[in-house]
């Protein structure tokens, strides 16, 4: 592979990797110190203004760098692929504008408010803040989703010649807005968020639980915790099967990728495990889920449904865009998503099990062990989704748009990843790639180190400043 | 001047872009004079809490300006930012340390922690305004940037003629006029932030860092006029070659009768002479503007009153901006090869659908950001003070 091409994918996906160990906290921490404000207020219980805090100022620590990963994410559109970005500006640009104006601004703005607000403002205005900030969040999700979205599924949009070259043109911002690959992920990805906050939740109060330390505040956020994180990972499971469904239909080669899913066939099986050999396109090993058309029945609701196989999906694509490979890479498809559904399953049980032995929680140290060694699994689910959604999206940058059979309806808009690039120098992007990984490291671990030192610090009085 | 999608747009950039360095402007100030005004930790503390509940909103304008720039002028974002890669990447480098030196700082005992990231943020903050202004400058004299179309390439757009290392250096190399006038715009965007920082500061803060905000703002406003009026001197020098007019007709875009009234400006060698005063009128006006506000910032901060100041140093920048954008318009990014080469905002823009749709949601949007962060910083405008961060400490430990 081109060296410009390799660095700066592997600058995209590091940039990737580092603001996705920010941003879904972001998203669920926000909610969930939203709720435990409501609660003080509500209730006027000191508890749950210390609670706020506590988990806020967790939130504050982590936000800094979620803001700083963000903006090098945005400006790298532009900076390492400048022939996506004007091929595609039109359309994927709008999004992320109006995320800019109407989401990320009020996010920003209330979660000052919120943060330095305490006693300085008035009670409803700061309870306000706090929602506006939770919303605010998840509603930068949702636009950045909606630009992801297009680039998976290009629907609303039309290519035509202008004075700089061919670029995609929007026809229709609502069929961009209502695109259902991108509204699925919206649910897909704010709800890893709430699964990941609870599991942080969970996993401080039980590190403190564990020492008996300030039992009645860690224990009532474990509770919320559980309660939130429960009925998350359950929704995950259903919103996951709708998201597997519109994958299957729009996207056939990330689908035959994800389940390793070689030749053709009505009633196909789901996989627990696969060994695959790309070249000689079958897998070496696998072991089937003994339920008869499973797979067949989750991407297309019918038991003896048909589906692609990669084999065919590789003939049909040559036919229509020429010699190349157009399989994702399927070993790595495939586990990246059959750890993300296995862990899926797993914080289903480690919230349920929580919520049973609720009562006695403190002296439960087995689970609440469990508990505090899972926090870094929600941190990999999310990672191994984004992969299966990014990697199993190559070789395309922009996929062709399908119709809801897999077959290609507007092969021009496609784009590949390898004719997206910068006219870069390898110097540059050696450089940039360097000097960020050496930043991103050094300020995630010194962000860890300060999380970890107010986490297990708990809860106390200070005044909030700078 | 004409009132149609493409300039409404250009407008509406230049407001993002003028509100970026209003707001953040401020604080990026605050940062640089960091280490002057404040001599004590407890001082610093207090500098930096000047800022602290809004930065982060002010930088959310950097990032819908960028939104905004890719969004309107997709062919503007991807030629600008691959082009300028080096630089941006030390700009972007810069706000990562600053907004997470902000947020670090406090949270360790530790001297040599807190020396660090005060050592941060004054030198992040010094690179953002410093960059911000080199990129205006460069831009402004014109870019050596090809029109791949023209060539018969119809994937790369616009691309950097240059290659690294020399499409860095030249940016800030003072024998090449693109990297001198860029240089020269660098250095008198730093004196303006400071200005504003120090606005800020006399109107947020009172005690020492009032006081030594005010003196320091009394020594730079001198520097900051001459420097302002050396660039603008050298900008009214700046022209640009056409070297195929047939080709400047079809590649720029432009609406004929802008294109016949360019055309008619030209020398007979195709040199469009004084190409940023092309509307001498307007742009002496708001020139003029600039200078009578700075005037003002001068006459409020000798009386301490930073209210008006404040007010002042924004007026000054949104006037001058606005010139530059006169100046220029309705070239973005002029090309220093030839002119037929260069974005316009007309070559450079999206469809009228997404121009359409965009405005729709900036017209809804923008008014309720603006007043809520206006409501925002009217709820955090009290007055703070070494004294008032140190009651402040004392009673959070007895609640």
């Amino acid at each position: 592979m081109d060296f410009v091409l390799l660095v700066s994918r592997l600058q995209f996906a590091m940039t990737a990797f580092f603001h996705f160990v920010f941003v879904p906290l972001t998203l669920g921490l926000s909610t969930l110190s939203a709720i435990m404000l409501t609660l003080h207020y509500a209730t006027g219980k000191e508890i749950y203004r210390d609670m706020a805090k506590f988990w806020a100022k967790l939130f504050a620590i982590n936000f800094a760098l979620g803001v700083a990963t963000g903006l090098v994410h945005e400006f790298e559109f532009g900076m390492n692929w400048s022939v996506y970005s004007r091929f595609v500006g039109d359309i994927f640009g709008a999004p992320l504008a109006i995320e800019g104006l109407l989401a990320f601004f009020m996010e920003s703005t209330f979660m000052g408010v919120f943060l330095f607000g305490w006693d300085k403002v008035p009670k409803a205005v700061h309870l306000l803040a706090a929602w506006l900030s939770s919303i605010g969040s998840n509603l930068s999700a949702l636009w950045i989703l909606v630009a992801n979205g297009w680039m998976q599924h290009p629907v609303g949009a039309k290519v035509e010649m202008a004075a700089a070259g061919k670029r995609a043109v929007m026809s229709d911002w609502w069929a961009v807005v209502f695109n259902p690959v991108a509204d699925v992920k919206f649910w897909h990805t704010a709800t890893a968020g709430m699964i990941l906050a609870s599991v942080f939740v969970l996993s401080v109060s039980a590190y403190h639980l564990l020492r008996k330390q300030h039992v009645e505040f860690f224990k009532k956020s474990a509770y919320i915790a559980l309660i939130f994180g429960f009925i998350a990972s359950v929704g995950e499971i259903i919103i996951g099967d709708i998201h597997a469904h519109e994958v299957a239909k729009t996207q056939p080669t990330k689908l035959a990728a994800m389940e390793a899913l070689w030749d053709t066939k009505q009633g196909a099986n789901v996989l627990l495990f696969a060994w695959a050999d790309q070249k000689a396109q079958k897998n070496v090993v696998e072991i089937p889920l003994p339920i008869p058309g499973l797979l067949s029945f989750l991407a297309t609701h019918d038991f003896n449904g048909k589906l692609l196989g990669a084999k065919d999906l590789q003939k049909m694509f040559e036919a229509k865009f020429g010699p190349g490979e157009y399989i994702p890479p399927v070993n790595f498809v495939f586990w990246a998503f059959h750890i993300m559904v296995y862990l899926g399953f797993f914080f289903v049980l480690l919230f349920l099990v929580g919520l049973i032995k609720y009562k006695d929680l403190e002296n439960s140290p087995g689970f609440l062990k469990l508990a505090l060694y899972s926090l870094p699994l929600p941190y990999i689910a999310c990672w191994l989704g984004w992969a299966t959604a990014e990697v199993g999206r190559q070789p395309w940058i922009v996929y062709p748009l399908t119709d809801d059979y897999g077959k290609i309806l507007l092969p021009d808009i496609g784009l590949k990843t390898a004719q997206a690039v910068s006219p870069l120098t390898s110097v540059e992007v050696i450089i940039t790639y360097i000097l960020f990984a050496v930043t991103f490291t050094g300020l995630a671990i010194a962000d860890f180190y300060l999380l970890s030192k107010f986490a297990t610090k708990g809860p106390e009085k200070e005044a909030e400043l700078y | 001047m004409h009132f149609d999608l493409q300039t409404i747009w250009a407008i509406l950039v230049t407001i993002l872009v003028a509100g970026y360095v209003v707001t953040d402007g401020f604080d990026l100030g605050v940062g640089i004079l960091h280490p002057f005004v404040a001599k004590t930790d407890i001082e610093r503390r207090v500098n930096i809490n000047a800022i602290g509940p809004v930065w982060d909103g002010n930088e959310v304008w950097f990032i819908t300006a960028g939104g905004a720039a890719f969004a309107a002028f997709p062919e503007l974002y991807a030629a600008l930012f691959s082009s300028l890669y080096i630089a941006l990447f030390v700009v972007l480098l810069a706000l990562i340390y600053r907004a997470v030196s902000f947020e670090f700082r406090s949270k360790e005992e530790s001297e040599g922690w807190r020396k660090f990231w005060d050592q941060s943020i004054f030198w992040s903050s010094l690179i953002v305004a410093l960059l911000i202004g080199v990129a205006i400058g460069n831009i402004l004299a014109g870019l050596p940037i090809i029109n791949s179309h023209i060539k018969g390439d119809i994937l790369h757009g616009f691309v950097y003629a240059e290659k690294f290392p020399m499409s860095f250096i030249n940016l800030v190399n003072p024998f090449v006029f693109h990297g001198l006038f860029g240089l020269l715009v660098g250095v008198t965007t730093v004196l303006f932030i400071i200005m504003h920082g120090v606005s800020w500061l006399l109107w947020k803060t009172e005690g020492s860092i009032a006081e030594r905000a005010r003196s320091i703002g009394l020594k730079v406003w001198l520097p900051f006029v001459i420097m302002y009026v050396i660039c603008t001197g050298l900008a009214y020098t700046i022209s640009f070659k056409v070297k195929n007019p047939e080709l400047a007709k079809k590649y720029l875009e432009l609406p004929p009768d802008m294109f016949q009234q360019i055309a008619s400006m030209l020398d007979s060698n195709g040199v469009l002479h004084h190409a940023l005063f092309r509307f001498p009128v307007i742009e002496i006006a708001l020139i003029v503007l600039a200078a009578l506000c700075a005037v003002g910032w001068l006459i409020a901060v000798k009386n301490a009153n930073g209210a008006s100041a404040f007010l002042f140093s924004t007026l000054t920048f949104l006037f001058a901006g606005f010139a530059v954008m006169f100046g220029a318009y309705p070239l973005a990014v002029p090309s220093s090869i030839a002119l037929e080469h260069s974005i316009t905002i007309y070559n450079g823009a999206s469809s009228h659908l997404t121009l359409t749709v965009m405005l729709i949601a900036a017209i809804i949007f923008t008014p309720i950001v603006i007043a809520y962060q206006a409501w925002v910083y009217k709820m955090f405008l009290f007055k703070i003070s070494p004294e008032s961060i140190k009651r402040e400490i004392e009673e959070a430990a007895e609640h």
